[in-house]
């Protein structure tokens, strides 16, 4: 079975980018003046997980570095070259490792899940997925 | 072929470089996050004693300040105790893990933690504590592993070290808060409320126990319990 063309990859990765830089947005912004994100079914998980010591790295809020992270896999999805391949599959490979750390500390030190949280990490997951489906099929080729 | 051969070799040649790279990067980049995150943390709870424990007696069962178990339960079981008495460490341990896996994981029965601090003048800031913690859904957390980690009386081990290494154990999200709340003057009052109310009851030591449902009147101490079967049979008397 033939790889889709590299134009629909890319298409894909800039919506699960762009979505990612959304849901990231929206629970940087919720916690910026102390609060935190609405989780869908109601429940305290999104307030407890924002309120944990685990969600600033170094000083930075963990969305933030959200945001930054899916805007340079945006930046990738929209580059040609192998440059842009192999960058959009490390990238999405730091952010799927990153993110299976966080859903650990979720489950077994905070001990709450955020919704909003799970979406990203499905999100960087499908990035992943889509990023080495790219690379793969087209590194070396022309674009 | 071999003309047609080559552009393949060339490409998978260029991919395994890249893609190990890449993968290189990654490890690297993720071992990184980990690092930092981790180092934040401080170990403030690798000491403590009982953390998985009271974490697996207490998963799925809701908190609310430190009442524990369904919020609508018809009967409350309320115990009054102080964080410094051994025997009501002796209770944490022994008696009231059975009756919340037996009454209150059902639903059948909340349980009420109010502090009655009478072992010394340590006992109000530990049980400030174990309130601040209950106004971020970690009480019962807090309350079981003080518990567990109890100092001998008198060794003046409840120290602000001590006490943030348990809210730590027992995973209070919000360390800073928790903080200003546990010396806030509304909690202090909280605990020398319920100390004043087990006197207005007539209990005179700790731990105390009583019980509240459709089948008593209002708040009624119950005898010292000498088993958890004891409390429970007060817990269906009271429903």
């Amino acid at each position: 079975m033939s790889a889709p063309a590299e134009g629909t990859l890319q298409r894909i990765a800039t919506f699960l980018a762009a979505s990612g830089i959304a849901v990231a947005a929206y629970i940087a912004i919720a916690q910026a003046d102390g609060g935190a994100p609405a989780c869908f079914s109601g429940g305290s998980g999104c307030e407890t997980v924002s309120r944990s010591s685990h969600s600033a790295l170094a000083g930075i809020d963990v969305a933030v570095i959200g945001v930054l992270g899916y805007a340079l896999l945006l930046a990738t999805s929209l580059l040609r070259g192998d440059g842009a391949r192999m960058g959009g599959f490390a990238l999405a490979l730091t952010g799927f490792g990153f993110s299976v750390y966080l859903t650990y500390l979720e489950l077994f030190v905070i001990d709450a899940i955020c919704h909003w949280c799970v979406v990203s990490a499905l999100l960087m997951t499908l990035l992943l997925g889509v990023n080495a489906l790219r690379m793969t099929a087209y590194v070396g080729r022309r674009s | 072929m071999s003309t047609a051969a080559a552009p393949d070799e060339g490409r998978r040649e260029r991919l395994v470089k890249l893609g190990s790279a890449a993968v290189f990067l990654a490890i690297v980049a993720v071992a990184i996050l980990v690092v930092v995150s981790e180092s934040q943390t401080d170990g403030g709870n690798t000491d403590l004693e009982g953390v998985a424990q009271v974490k697996a007696d207490l998963r799925g069962i809701p908190q609310r300040g430190l009442v524990l178990g369904d919020p609508d339960a018809a009967v409350t079981l309320v115990e009054y105790g102080d964080l410094q008495c051994p025997a009501c460490k002796v209770y944490a341990e022994e008696i009231v893990p059975e009756v919340i896996g037996s009454k209150v994981r059902s639903g059948k029965a909340k349980l009420e933690f109010r502090n009655y601090t009478i072992i010394g003048e340590e006992s109000v800031p530990a049980g400030a504590a174990a309130i601040a913690a209950g106004e971020q859904g970690r009480g019962w957390d807090y309350v079981e592993l003080f518990y567990r980690n109890q100092g001998f009386e008198g060794s003046d081990y409840v120290t602000d070290s001590f006490l943030t290494s348990i809210a730590k154990g027992a995973g209070v999200p919000d360390i800073e808060r928790w903080n200003r709340d546990r010396k806030s003057r509304r909690v202090l009052a909280e605990v020398s409320r319920t100390t004043a109310e087990a006197k207005s009851l007539g209990l005179d030591g700790t731990p105390s126990f009583a019980v509240e449902g459709p089948g008593t009147e209002g708040l009624e101490p119950l005898p010292f319990p000498e088993s958890a079967r004891e409390l429970e049979e007060a817990i269906d008397e009271a429903g």
